[in-house]
């Protein structure tokens, strides 16, 4: 184990010496470009990749729900198949949701969490770099069900023996996000695993499996990185908000994460080997399936918007001039919202037949978590009062945050009265209400997001007058597209319909719907381009545009590899903030400089570890077609994952001594971590 | 420069605000699965409780939207600001929070309670609505007839068991004979009295669907393996819309249904029929060709007409089937569409109905059953399913040795016989 005593400290990891870890191998430390991002360990770095494939399945989710809304767009069209516009609403639900809002907050978590809490890096950097990497292959699993699907209605697949013998034929999954069995399992008895669906559901189920462990493996990564690497001075409530909400979501994910995955192993269990958990002619219980994944898939929710409600808490104060109001009452809120977010979950099954003393329960539980949310609003709005509201990008979109979500809460409460819920329930009317919440509430924050930071992030300043264009085609596409939705919820529309008939007054509100959701998916287009074209070409900017109030802003833009030349020590909340306008200065601890800051090692076995799960996961579905020999990927899928995991955890941790610049604060631009 | 604020505001605000008043008009609130008009106890206090929520959540939308505006106005930063001295540095007020918190709870109770006393109230037949709704007090013995349900059931209120399949509902009357054991189930459509209370009883064959009548009661889910129940009730005669609610696969938008509510006396008349045979076909010999052929087709194994094929118990009863006003799940309307659109404009009133339309029908049959599973249609073109997936040629499915997908294929000539002889069938 020898690694510091290898090197003398060094200006850049280009200059260090080749160095061998106890494998023999040569650490990927020195390099630079494709290998450096592939093997990267730096959280700042992990947290880009996250965002740009975030970003990415924005948009390939954008896309699906454009075909829906074309489809929707008058009645009884036939742009897309039933099945396919089955296919289109899941994946779309599933990549928003897994793909789109997740990796987003992931991003953010990653970039954001070491440089508030004044620490270098995440707790366990490779462990980092392999939930980045499972989450890819992950969603490169679910993503590639299309590609079957798309070889299949070629014709590709038919000269094979398998495809012939194929009862059903659908290869992307086409059972909504939510996969409710028996339709996703099977009927019949006797083992025979008889299914309704096809392979797309091995798809989804195994898609979703991986996902969840790199969810998971990052999860604990934050945990262990907040409680434990916190800067000096650095108390609890002295953390910036973004986050305490950081930290709320990482637990609510491994609470919430093993319910969905007992469920997914049940149902992978009943189609490939004739288990009968759900399959009702066997006994087996469907309900059970919707008691495990609502008690995941509401806690989710909150897992989505609680990252987006720290976004914006530390937005608001920036552009009020003023502290966040009631700051304590807004962290025990979110922990409210996290504990209640447990007890809520048969609200999505007020349908199913509980009976009047659940309902009545889960109805007034579902009420009383309505408080600690409204509480967050009130304080988002006792935050602007008195303040000196600056109008900039971020600031609009977390205005338009707060209005939305209010809005979306308003829908909940609706929502929360059982009977009146039952008209409701799987009508357009839960769409608009979700999509108020998650799209006007969640993505509207994490633009928000973007705009905030990505002058940290880059260096560089997001065009304004693009982005209030942007903005404003967002805010207004989206309520003319969810907006009409609400009445025709109301009107008797139910969700997952792929068409409808004239005659039920449905067809120009759907017609004005379509129209907003294509000035949506322009408006969020047109701010994706602006946001990359930015962290190319836009306009540098000072290391603090906005007058932040928290440690990342004390740091030049971009970052530097160690983050703080010296490790700070802070005496208050808003620290950089106070350390400017107030009494209370930042002290800075004795380290770094000549001395140099310890830097891990880079590593090629979180990918080669996470490239496991790309076999396995192609091979599950496969072995569902029935391709010959199609086990044995599953096997090698296995084996390299395990391979992978043994030899990290052979490979040595490494290191190299990083120098910094000598005086703490000092202007001095550091060149070496520019990428 | 407050007023122009407000202008601008305004000018954004106008479309959604012309929309909005475009959505109130009576046409748009009463549309054929509006669940804002409602015709039953149940719908209506579902309603009630909906419209308690709307009021509560307009109040606090205008008490909170508006502080939120005003103060992003309010508090706007002006020019000169920069040299203006730091606001100072606070963290909240317990008074105003304990006081909002206390606030929002309050206005949580006031939908509470009649969110609480509405799952009871809709959750089975209320004990006030049994003494008139027992078949005994209303259902009419008919003249000559026996007695049309059994003893013990005299004193219980109508039961209806729907069963959901894919892609269809099948209504049974036990009380009154009509079940699928016995020949004598209702595909699609069914008929309740009006102003009696029914109890419907929800099972499922294969996935889970929910059943959902928006004017007369919220959804309730058939889930295979439970036994799930709920009641409803028509206070006005009509012709009333439902659709399967729960994602239940290709073609989950087809899952459609109807509910007649009818004056008493008709629904007596109604069950009668209902268990009458087939009589013998006397149309034509094209009608005689049709029957055969629906032997030969293989039709019989699945579909039951009384009186002429006994041994189908799995498809839809098709016995009365010229005498429905839906097809395919109720997805094809049987009913001139022109003047079933003249009427409803006429009548005000989206419940109003016109009856069969026999030309309708014969098209209807024969799209219906000339597309199913058949890949090349009667023109050699690539067919387009009624319903994508659904079982009438699709056997695959079963995975059963001997039942794999027929492929059954019609001639024109075929399918007019076949049409002629189930147009036969009133």
């Amino acid at each position: 184990m020898s690694h510091d005593s290898h090197h003398a400290p060094v200006a850049c990891k280009t200059e260090l010496a080749p160095e061998r870890s106890d494998l023999g191998l040569i650490r990927p430390d020195r390099t630079t470009g494709w290998t450096d991002w592939l093997t990267t360990v730096d959280h700042k770095k992990i947290g880009i990749l996250y965002g740009a494939f975030a970003m990415f399945y924005f948009l390939v989710g954008g896309v699906e729900a454009l075909a829906i809304r074309t489809q929707l767009i008058r009645p009884e069209n036939d742009f897309v198949t039933a099945r396919m516009y089955n296919q289109l609403f899941t994946m779309h639900g599933t990549t928003m949701i897994f793909l789109g809002v997740m990796p987003l907050s992931a991003a953010f978590f990653n970039f954001l969490v070491p440089l508030q809490i004044g620490a270098r890096d995440v707790a366990f950097p490779r462990l980092n770099a392999f939930s980045l990497w499972t989450f890819v292959f992950g969603a490169f699993v679910l993503n590639a069900s299309w590609f079957f699907e798309f070889a299949h209605l070629a014709g590709w697949l038919n000269s094979f023996d398998w495809h012939k013998a194929l009862v059903y034929t659908d290869f992307a999954p086409a059972n909504g996000w939510f996969s409710y069995a028996p339709l996703s399992g099977t009927f019949g008895q006797n083992g025979q695993a008889l299914r309704f669906t096809g392979v797309g559901t091995d798809f989804w189920i195994i898609g979703i499996q991986v996902l969840g462990i790199a969810s998971l493996a990052a999860s604990f990564n934050f945990i262990c990185t907040i409680i434990n690497m916190r800067a000096k001075g650095m108390t609890m409530m002295r953390l910036p908000v973004f986050t305490w909400m950081t930290l709320i979501t990482a637990i609510l994910i491994i609470l919430a994460f093993p319910a969905i995955t007992v469920a997914l192993i049940e149902l992978m269990f009943d189609r490939a080997f004739g288990a009968n958990f759900f399959n009702p002619s066997a006994g087996g219980q469907p309900v059970l399936w919707q008691h495990l994944f609502w008690i995941f898939g509401h806690p989710e929710v909150y897992i989505l918007v609680l990252p987006a409600m720290g976004i914006v808490s530390e937005i608001l104060p920036t552009f009020s001039g003023k502290a966040l109001f009631g700051y304590p009452i807004i962290v025990f809120s979110g922990a409210v919202i996290g504990f209640l977010g447990f007890a809520v979950w048969s609200h999505h099954m007020f349908t199913t037949g509980l009976g009047p003393v659940p309902t009545a329960a889960f109805a007034l539980l579902t009420m009383a978590i309505a408080v600690p949310t409204g509480v967050k609003i009130f304080n988002w709005l006792g935050t602007i009062w008195g303040g000196r509201v600056r109008f900039t990008p971020p600031m609009v979109l977390a205005l338009g945050f707060i209005w939305m979500f209010m809005c979306g809460g308003f829908s909940g409460v609706m929502h929360s009265a059982a009977p009146a819920d039952s008209q409701q329930q799987d009508s357009y009317f839960v769409i608009a209400h979700f999509h108020y919440v998650l799209l006007g509430g969640v993505l509207l924050g994490l633009m928000a997001g973007l705009y905030f930071w990505f002058p940290k992030i880059f260096g560089r300043m997001p065009n304004a007058p693009v982005a209030y264009i942007a903005s404003g085609m967002v805010i207004l596409g989206f309520n003319l597209a969810f907006g009409p939705m609400h009445y025709l919820g109301l009107a008797g529309m139910p969700r997952r319909t792929h068409t409808y008939q004239a005659g039920n007054g449905w067809e120009n509100w759907n017609f004005i719907a379509t129209i907003g959701a294509y000035i949506l998916g322009a408006g969020v287009f047109i701010a994706f381009v602006n946001l990359f074209w930015t962290a190319f070409k836009g306009k540098k900017c000072a290391s603090d545009p906005w007058g932040g109030r928290t440690l990342e802003w004390s740091l030049p833009s971009p970052v530097p590899e160690y983050n703080f030349a010296q490790a700070p020590i802070v005496a208050t909340r808003d620290a950089y903030f106070e350390d400017r306008h107030g009494g209370k200065r930042i002290a800075y601890e004795n380290d770094g400089g000549e001395a140099g800051v310890h830097m891990p090692s880079q590593s090629w076995m979180p990918l080669v570890a996470s490239a496991g799960f790309l076999f396995a996961g192609f091979g599950m579905p496969m072995m569902a077609m029935g391709v010959p020999h199609a086990g044995w990927i599953v096997i090698t899928g296995l084996g390299v994952l395990i391979l992978g995991i043994w030899l990290w955890a052979v490979e040595g941790p490494g290191g190299y001594m990083l120098k910094t610049p000598a005086a703490a604060g000092s202007p001095a631009p550091v060149e070496t971590a520019a990428h | 420069m407050f007023s122009r604020f407000f202008s601008r505001v305004g000018l954004l605000a106008a479309p959604f605000l012309a929309l909005i008043m475009a959505g109130c008009s009576k046409a748009e609130m009463t549309v054929r699965q509006s669940t804002l008009d409602p015709k039953g106890p149940v719908a209506k206090m579902q309603y009630d409780v909906f419209m308690d929520t709307v009021w509560l959540v307009v109040v606090l939308f205008i008490l909170v939207g508006g502080l939120l505006v005003y103060a992003v106005i309010k508090f706007r930063a002006r020019p000169g600001d920069e040299d203006a001295p730091r606001i100072e540095e606070g963290h909240g007020n317990p008074l105003v929070e304990i006081g909002l918190i206390t606030a929002s709870i309050g206005a949580l109770v006031i939908i509470a309670i009649p969110t609480l006393s509405a799952i009871w109230y809709t959750d089975d037949v209320p004990v006030e609505s049994v003494p008139t709704s027992k078949l005994s007090a209303w259902y009419p013995r008919l003249e000559g007839a026996k007695e049309n349900y059994a003893k013990v059931v005299e004193e219980q209120v109508l039961e209806i068991d729907v069963i959901g399949k894919q892609w269809w509902f099948r209504f049974e009357y036990p009380q009154l004979g009509l079940t699928n054991d016995a020949k004598r189930s209702v595909p699609n459509e069914f008929v309740i009295p009006k102003g009696k209370a029914v109890r419907i009883n929800l099972r499922s064959e294969d996935v889970i669907h929910s059943f959902w009548i928006p004017k007369l009661a919220g959804k309730v889910d058939l889930m295979p393996g439970r036994k799930n129940h709920m009641w409803i009730q028509g206070d006005e005669v009509g012709h009333y819309y439902g659709q399967c609610a729960e994602f239940c696969g290709d073609s989950h938008a087809y899952m459609r249904f109807r509910v007649e509510v009818v004056e008493p006396a008709e629904f007596a008349k109604w069950v009668q029929k209902q268990k009458t045979d087939a009589g013998a076909v006397v149309a034509s010999p094209k009608a005689e060709k049709g029957k055969a052929l629906f032997a030969a087709k293989t039709c019989s194994m699945c579909h039951n007409i009384s009186g002429h094929y006994g041994a189908g118990a799995f498809a839809p009863d098709l016995t009365h089937v010229a005498s429905r006003k839906s097809l395919a799940g109720a997805w094809l309307d049987n009913r001139d569409p022109k003047a079933q659109l003249a009427k409803e404009q006429q009548t005000q009133n989206t419940e109003s109905s016109v009856e069969v339309d026999k030309e309708v029908l014969r098209a209807n049959l024969k799209k219906w059953i000339g597309s199913s599973g058949v890949a090349t249609g009667a023109d050699g073109k690539p067919t387009k399913d009624v319903k994508p997936g659904n079982r009438m040629h699709f056997y695959k499915m079963f995975n059963v040795a001997g039942l794999t997908e027929t492929q059954q294929k019609f001639t024109a000539d075929e399918l007019d016989c076949l049409a002629e002889y189930l147009l036969t069938l009133k």
